[in-house]
């Protein structure tokens, strides 16, 4: 029975711990194509991953290994995102699995987002396999590692693979671990339709592609679907699993992993974590609790130039299509005029968005200072969703605030704890917990390695405080975060003027007795990266109708091409000409040009 | 139909690069020069014409590196195969450091009737700094040597917004620069190019930076010390006593034609504006088939950017743009067809305006690319 013969799983591994180079090494290793034509790192398709060394789309590949025991098993390797933004996908994912290759760094060791990864998968029943990476490195400290394993997650050191998935060493024992300790997929093709959506995109010939793990039942080209969460109605355009491109079959089957095309329109219809079953006589109950992943991190997204507007509606009308999990309203700012208050998963995701609108779609745009989803109850007792600095209400009016905290965790060597105990107090966080990672008998220079966990406004989090978790730590530590609910809090709003006109886009909530510090940093701040214009420009922070800082950015004195003579002409028109888009780059204010990356910038203050 | 009434002549030898410069001049190729002369001969032949020159200009690299007999053989050359007017001004760039009275009387007697000598400073540390071959007192004996060879029409150099250079620093050269008492006076801020070795220099912190703010006090009290010694302010740059205003220079603000001959020598002609190529061996040899240099630049001028760069050049004058003449010239009213940009600048104090036209202001001078760059046209 060809279901006792396939073998799904995923690889779980930290940024840079070698996930995509395994992958690599295991479809050459089972010759799914001729070497020669591996792209490197070929599960990386979209630019933009590549580029940041990340995955955002999980895919999934369809392996033919023959094993030492004679038989050829079917091996569906599904890839997962490596970052905690994506944490609801990674869970799907891990879902659609049986088993998975915990994938460490020889020089690196467990980061923190390995964990709740590892828990994750423990959750979902799945097989793990422990696997050190990147022992063909100089810097490897294999029997370190192996420590920490046991330590923390409870793996001895003989269940624990050790690989160089760059040489190729140890991959050939891992491909029969795979086989030998990863379980067959457990459904049955008799039984009603079940497959879950782990990853979905849109494809302007196709719809929206599914991508799915056949859990009981079969689907066949041209059934008609029903998704249980949703209730989205759908007929199987064509079918097929990747290899790892496009490849149409007949049909898939309990067990099997492949991709449905839908005709759908917007990957909304068609989301991640829903289960499929048949639309007449499907299955009574889904696979797992569906929820759609919800955006915590929110920012307006503005054209720097106003009348582009309609190009960017029709930009993120378009990568909605195909991320249904950023939200986007329309909102009117005074100062920048027709906008998007737009939600993410987190800051990388924010980032990644922004820069598909702009590289994707050749718009330039204005990111304001990003927020959380403050509850607001006001003294009448009327309670709203407040995602816009400017639409907290006026103190009189405002009886309670409550903003998100999340739990975090962080994995440092010991020396680093006291810097990042001073991190974690000064964004107002709180410490819960230490734990000590491996054994202490043998610490290196900076200490045993060690677990702590704090928890932090979610708020806290959006400026500063990875740089310099990072920084503090020279590198070292590694963070991972759960948002953990909504506590009680105090903020008010602290605006910024700009040549005496408010920008809103400038505005944030903060905590009073920091409302004077952050004012003043973010005008000194404004004043390096607001270029000198043709008048003196106020900076001004204030709170209500009272100042609270300010900086002054002196009048340009001096800009003049001094020669221009007969073999110049050419050459200086171009240079004013640079000059002029220089310009689209900038927005006015108040009679100010501010470079669209003024607005970030404010954010990514010294403390 | 061309009406080229001015003509560029390159000369792209230096005794030694000085460390500002980015026009194309080559070092240690003097050897080249008989070669170089016979190739702008021919150039001249292959583009002669019947247009009447009013104006020329030896410029450079170093003109005066040319022997007297040479500038002869090319003065002579040039009016074989052009109509030059009678009173055609003829302009050659000399460094203090390669000449002498002898050598400029004759020079003067081989047509050369207007001089432009750079100073660059009467200060020796700033010449030195500059990569100048030669110093203060040079420069004051190529001035007198200029009047004693009977040149009146003469023109210096200076450089302010040096790195390190004081505002009484720079008043010190244009004292001296006011007592010689040339005709004409070009005084430029110092602008570098990431390749110049100052430009290094500075970026390695072994000079300070250039402040624009002082470069800005110090092109103020330019003028006002020029004014006061009978100097006329007429473009961004450049100053000269009644009558004695460069009229070959303004042949390119008022958007004239010229025609460019040598090496790197740019021409504008019908509306294209072309390059010869800056590779010395690369013109010579092709002067030895007989043939036209390959052109490095060759761009057809819209009616659209010819409109512009009007505005551009000819707000550099001081007396601005007339709206008579530039409705005689495109049939616009620049009032109307750049409304709003002039209410703008007027707004900001960068433009003045009157019944006869519009022109920089005194502040404008110093911003004047926040003026030029709003009547470029908007790309396509």
């Amino acid at each position: 029975m060809k279901q006792l013969k396939t073998r799904n799983f995923c690889i779980i591994a930290h940024i840079d711990h070698g996930k995509s180079t395994l992958a690599d090494r295991l479809i050459q290793l089972t010759g799914a194509m001729k070497s020669d034509k591996i792209i490197e790192q070929m599960m990386d398709s979209m630019e933009l991953e590549r580029e940041r060394g990340i995955t955002i789309k999980a895919k999934a590949i369809r392996l033919s290994y023959q094993a030492k025991d004679g038989i050829t098993y079917e091996l569906n390797l599904i890839d997962t995102p490596g970052h905690v933004d994506f944490a609801y996908e990674v869970s799907r994912t891990l879902a659609a699995c049986e088993g998975a290759i915990l994938v460490i760094d020889a020089t690196q060791g467990i980061q923190a987002q390995t964990i709740s990864n590892v828990y994750f998968a423990m959750d979902h029943n799945l097989e793990i396999i422990p696997v050190i990476n990147k022992i063909d490195l100089p810097s490897s400290e294999t029997e370190k590692v192996l420590e920490e394993i046991e330590s923390v997650l409870g793996y001895k050191s003989e269940e624990v693979l050790q690989i160089s998935a760059k040489t190729g060493q140890g991959v050939p024992e891992l491909l029969e671990s795979i086989i030998n300790k990863i379980p067959p997929p457990k459904g049955d093709v008799n039984r009603p339709l079940r497959a879950l959506i782990f990853d979905s995109h849109y494809d302007s010939y196709m719809g929206v592609v599914a991508y799915i793990s056949v859990y009981d039942g079969s689907i066949r080209k041209g059934d008609k679907l029903l998704l249980m969460g949703q209730g989205t109605e759908l007929e199987v355009v064509s079918i097929g699993y990747f290899d790892p491109k496009f490849c149409p079959a007949d049909e898939l089957l309990a067990g099997d992993i492949g991709y449905i095309a839908t005709g759908l329109k917007s990957v909304g219809e068609c989301r991640v974590g829903d289960t499929i079953t048949s639309l007449e006589n499907g299955a009574k109950e889904p696979l797992i609790g569906y929820k759609t992943a919800k955006p915590v991190v929110f920012t307006g997204i503005y054209t720097t130039q106003p009348e582009d507007h309609g190009q960017l509606r029709e930009a993120i009308e378009k990568l909605s299509l195909n991320d249904a999990s950023f939200s986007y309203e329309p909102e009117n700012s005074p100062v920048l005029g027709n906008g998007y208050r737009c939600g993410f998963l987190g800051l990388l995701h924010m980032d990644i968005v922004q820069e598909r609108l702009e590289r994707e779609f050749d718009l330039s745009l204005i990111v304001t200072v990003p927020g959380v989803k403050l509850i607001v109850t006001r003294t009448d007792g009327s309670q709203s969703m407040v995602v816009n600095p400017s639409d907290l209400p006026e103190p009189t009016e405002l009886l309670k605030i409550e903003e998100p905290w999340v739990k975090i965790s962080v994995i440092t060597p010991s020396t680093f704890i006291g810097p990042i105990m001073e991190l974690v107090t000064q964004s107002e966080g709180i410490y819960k917990h230490t734990e000590y990672i491996g054994h202490s008998h043998s610490p290196d220079a900076l200490g045993q390695r060690v677990r702590l966990e704090y928890e932090i406004p979610l708020r806290s989090m959006l400026t500063t405080f990875y740089d310099q978790l990072k920084s503090r730590s020279k590198g070292y530590a590694s963070l991972d975060h759960e948002v953990i609910g909504y506590r009680e809090t105090k903020l008010i709003k602290l605006d910024i003027l700009v040549n005496g006109v408010m920008v809103d886009a400038f505005s944030r909530v903060v905590p009073p007795d920091k409302a004077h510090e952050i004012g003043k940093s973010m005008v000194e701040k404004l004043k390096e990266v607001i270029p000198t214009q043709l008048f003196k420009v106020p900076l001004q922070a204030s709170i209500g109708s009272r100042i609270i800082a300010r900086a002054d950015i002196s009048a340009r004195r001096k800009d003049v091409l001094a020669k221009c003579y007969g073999g110049d002409i050419t050459r200086k028109r171009k240079l004013l000409e640079k000059q002029k888009e220089g310009k689209k780059k900038m927005r006015n204010i108040g009679k100010v040009e501010v470079p669209k990356d003024a607005f970030m910038s404010v954010l990514k203050m010294e403390r | 139909m061309s009406d080229i009434k001015a003509i560029y002549i390159h000369v792209p030898f230096c005794r030694r690069r000085c460390k500002y410069c980015s026009f194309i001049s080559y070092q240690s190729r003097e050897s080249d020069i008989p070669a170089y002369i016979d190739a702008v001969k021919n150039e001249f032949s292959l583009r002669s014409g019947n247009s009447i020159i009013n104006t020329v200009y030896f410029g450079g690299g170093t003109p005066s590196l040319l022997a007297a007999p040479q500038i002869s053989s090319l003065t002579s050359a040039m009016k074989d195969n052009f109509n030059l007017a009678n009173d055609c001004e003829i302009t050659m760039e000399a460094n203090p450091g390669t000449i002498d009275l002898n050598y400029l009387s004759e020079v003067k007697a081989a047509g050369i009737n207007r001089l432009s000598i750079g100073i660059q400073s009467f200060n020796d540390e700033e010449l030195s700094m500059l990569g100048r071959i030669h110093t203060a007192k040079d420069a004051l004996n190529a001035i007198k040597d200029a009047r004693e060879a009977a040149f009146d029409n003469l023109n210096i150099d200076l450089i302010y917004g040096l790195p390190g250079q004081s505002v009484d620093n720079w008043k010190d050269s244009l004292v001296k620069a006011v007592e010689v008492n040339p005709d004409h006076m070009s005084l430029y801020p110092l602008t570098l190019e990431p390749e110049e070795p100052l430009f290094k220099e500075i970026e390695s912190r072994v000079l300070p930076e250039i402040s624009a703010d002082t470069a800005a006090i110090q092109y103020e009290l330019a003028e006002q010390l020029l004014e006061k010694h009978g100097y006329i302010h007429y473009e961004i740059s450049n100053w000269a006593k009644p009558g004695k205003e460069c009229l070959h220079n303004l042949v390119y603000w008022q958007g004239g034609e010229y025609l460019g001959i040598g090496v790197a020598a740019h021409s504008y002609i019908v509306n294209r504006r072309s390059a010869n190529t800056a590779d010395l061996s690369q013109y010579i040899e092709s002067s030895s088939h007989n043939s036209l240099p390959p052109q490095e630049v060759d761009e057809t001028i819209t009616p659209e950017t010819e409109i512009a760069e009007s505005i551009i050049l000819g707000l550099r004058l001081c007396n601005g743009i007339d709206t008579k003449d530039f409705k005689k010239r495109f049939n616009i009213d620049i009032m109307k067809r750049y409304g709003r940009q002039i209410e703008e600048l007027i707004n900001f104090g960068l433009i003045e305006n009157d019944e006869n036209g519009i022109r920089l202001s005194p502040r404008g001078r110093l911003l004047g690319n926040e003026v030029f760059w709003r009547f470029l046209p908007d790309k396509l």
